[in-house]
């Protein structure tokens, strides 16, 4: 086995280094780097257009890089090796599944092109169907199953082959609310119980917080932001992470003071007391982006005390939206407008304060990966 | 003033709709029976006249079988009639193979496909006959071609593949590429993606171009008439018979019957071939 260099887990599934595929002029996907541990669950989250299901087609093989480093799958390189000698398996938005085939033999396809006995195929194919609770549909036709079943089908299709990695792609955009919602339960506990390596790709990121021990950000063919859920969440490394995340109030403003662990900024007169990320060292005058999540915020009918170290501006609450389990109100300040999310709504002044703490203001860098040369 | 109608213009006005109505459908009906009487009344008239003691006055009646029976006594269409079947059934593979070949590739391959398709498509406009002097000059004139079956094959060919082409396109066009995706990543190599995918799915189209070579080339009278060298097939006895004012003609009425009930078999049980896969 190749020897695996020192910043790497010791047995990694899946490792991409400098990944590059340009469609044109358009660079689809910029000199990307992945490793993923074995057993992990990543997820590559993104907007559209950001690279991430180029990367999954190249993991696949169902896309050939326009220059690859390295690629390689359990130790072996297959860069160059067609998807169909790759022990991965996909399933796709689409489902993929073959209308002519019944169910039973849809999930044996992969089987039989193995060249398994027609026994084993049958018995392996009811496991898989026992795995994702469809037990009696082994001799439905494809176009008798709903969207969710459907959905069950090409992953019991994808995980009986027992790929070293499973490649997910926007597997469960096609579905309602309320099925997504149990589907990702479902590909929480199966990946639990089996193991396997999955790589999801998705665009939203409350199913990236839902389903991962990992995330890796995309955006313009870039990774820029990889790691916990925490992380990316409450230590956005760039403006386009606290958008993207959905942190409700992201602002930018310029350094005028710094202090130990803390910085202030200033917007529009109002000076802002908050931590920058971990790994940024602003300069004093450098304008940057700060982020403070709706539920942080409180509204207050007077300021602030001077011993309480809270940051606090004036505000006036505007529209008040009901959400079933919170309220959210747009604060009209001086600073711009903020969203404060609250779980039980007491009186609303006419005005008043909005009061968050410097340690739930979180500020960064404007220019990370925001722009590319 | 109220812009509502009153109660009897209401009830005028939908009159007056159920009434178009009426006249429309039973143009339509009217105009719908004429072409199947032009289209067919020929061929049952025909069918008529094999019956008929006296088929060339014309006149039905009285009603014999003995045009057949001395059809079968006398048997010089049968080798004709081989002759033709033999052309026929490999045109008609030539045609699935070639028309599968070239179908599966245009509605994949954007505005090359829709030009190349265009270019298939464009021999239909030359006339037949003017087509068979085109091909006596070209292939036997100036490449050197024997003219006899492979003339014929090679011509029946030539008329039939735009046909069986768009038979596989139509079924083509609606093929899900992505599912070739999808076996490829469930480990199937090219070979096994052709067969156990796109061929099942593309089959009734595949089917359809056999059909359209097979009749196609079975009734082919036009080019044959050129190409045939020493060859002579159904058609061309036929109208050969038919021409000749011999004694001969009160027999091909029996024998045109004959085909064309055999013809008509045929395309029913093709399409209940191909409508059987859609339902399932």
């Amino acid at each position: 086995m190749a020897a695996a260099s020192d910043n790497r887990p010791a047995d990694p599934i899946l490792v991409v280094r400098d990944a590059t595929r340009r469609f044109g002029n358009v660079v689809a996907l910029d000199r990307v780097s992945l490793t993923v541990p074995r057993g992990d669950f990543v997820t590559l989250l993104g907007p559209s257009g950001s690279g991430k299901t180029t990367l999954l087609r190249i993991v696949a093989g169902l896309e050939t890089p326009s220059e690859i480093a390295e690629l390689s799958i359990s130790g072996q390189d297959v860069r160059g090796i067609p998807a169909n000698h790759r022990n991965v398996a996909t399933v796709f938005q689409h489902y993929g599944l073959f209308p002519h085939m019944s169910v039973g033999e849809n999930i044996e396809y992969g089987l039989l092109v193995r060249k398994r006995p027609a026994e084993e195929r049958r018995r392996r194919a009811k496991e898989a169907l026992e795995m994702v609770r469809l037990p009696d549909k082994y001799d439905r036709r494809v176009h008798q199953l709903s969207g969710g079943e459907r959905q069950r089908i090409a992953l019991a299709r994808a995980l009986v082959t027992e790929p070293d990695v499973l490649l997910l792609d926007e597997p469960l955009g096609a579905l309602d609310e309320r099925l997504r919602r149990d589907m990702q339960v479902e590909l929480l506990r199966l990946q639990k119980s089996l193991g396997t390596t999955f790589i999801l790709v998705t665009h939203s990121q409350e199913e990236a917080l839902t389903m991962s021990g990992r995330i890796v950000l995309l955006n313009h063919g870039r990774i820029v932001q990889d790691g916990s859920p925490q992380d990316l969440f409450d230590r956005p490394q760039s403006r386009f992470v606290a958008d993207f995340m959905g942190i409700e109030n992201v602002l930018e403003g310029r350094i005028t003071e710094l202090r130990s662990r803390a910085a202030i900024v200033s917007i529009n007169g109002a000076e802002i007391v908050g931590c920058p990320i971990p790994g940024f060292a602003p300069a004093v005058g450098e304008k940057v982006f700060f982020a403070i999540r709706a539920e942080r915020l409180r509204i207050s009918d007077s300021p602030a005390l001077s011993d309480e170290n809270l940051n606090s501006v004036r505000c006036e609450p505007r529209l008040r939206i009901y959400k079933g389990n919170h309220y959210d109100t747009e604060l009209e300040t001086p600073v711009g407008t903020l969203l404060c999310r609250q779980v039980d709504v007491g009186q609303i002044p006419e005005s008043g304060y909005a009061l968050w703490e410097p340690r739930h203001c979180v500020i960064g860098p404007l220019d990370s990966a925001t722009r590319q040369s | 003033m109220s812009l509502a109608l009153s109660g009897t213009a209401l009830t005028g006005a939908v009159r007056r709709e159920e009434l178009m109505l009426r006249v429309g459908k039973t143009v339509a009906i009217t105009f719908g029976c004429l072409g199947v009487v032009l289209m067919y009344g020929p061929v049952a008239w025909l069918a008529l006249m094999s019956i008929s003691e006296r088929p060339l006055t014309g006149k039905p009646g009285p009603f014999t079988l003995s045009w057949y029976e001395k059809l079968f006594a006398d048997l010089r269409w049968l080798d004709p009639l081989l002759t033709s079947l033999g052309i026929a059934a490999i045109v008609s593979i030539l045609c699935m193979i070639t028309a599968t070949a070239v179908g599966r590739t245009l509605p994949h391959i954007g505005r090359t496909g829709a030009w190349l398709l265009l270019l298939f498509l464009l021999v239909l406009f030359i006339p037949g006959v003017m087509l068979g002097v085109d091909f006596v000059m070209f292939y036997r004139l100036f490449l050197g071609i024997r003219t006899g079956l492979w003339s014929l094959i090679l011509a029946h060919f030539v008329w039939a593949f735009p046909f069986a082409l768009l038979g596989v396109i139509v079924v083509a066009g609606r093929f899900d590429t992505r599912l070739l995706e999808s076996a490829a990543d469930l480990g199937a190599g090219a070979w096994r993606r052709f067969r156990d995918i796109e061929m099942p799915l593309l089959f009734p189209g595949i089917l359809s171009a056999g059909f359209f070579g097979f009749l196609l080339s079975l009734n082919e009278l036009p080019r044959s008439i050129y190409l045939r060298g020493g060859a002579t097939t159904l058609p061309l006895f036929q109208w050969a018979e038919a021409a000749s004012h011999t004694t001969m003609v009160p027999l091909i009425y029996g024998l045109s019957t004959l085909i064309t009930i055999a013809s008509l078999a045929l395309t029913v049980i093709a399409l209940r071939q191909l409508f059987k896969g859609d339902a399932a």
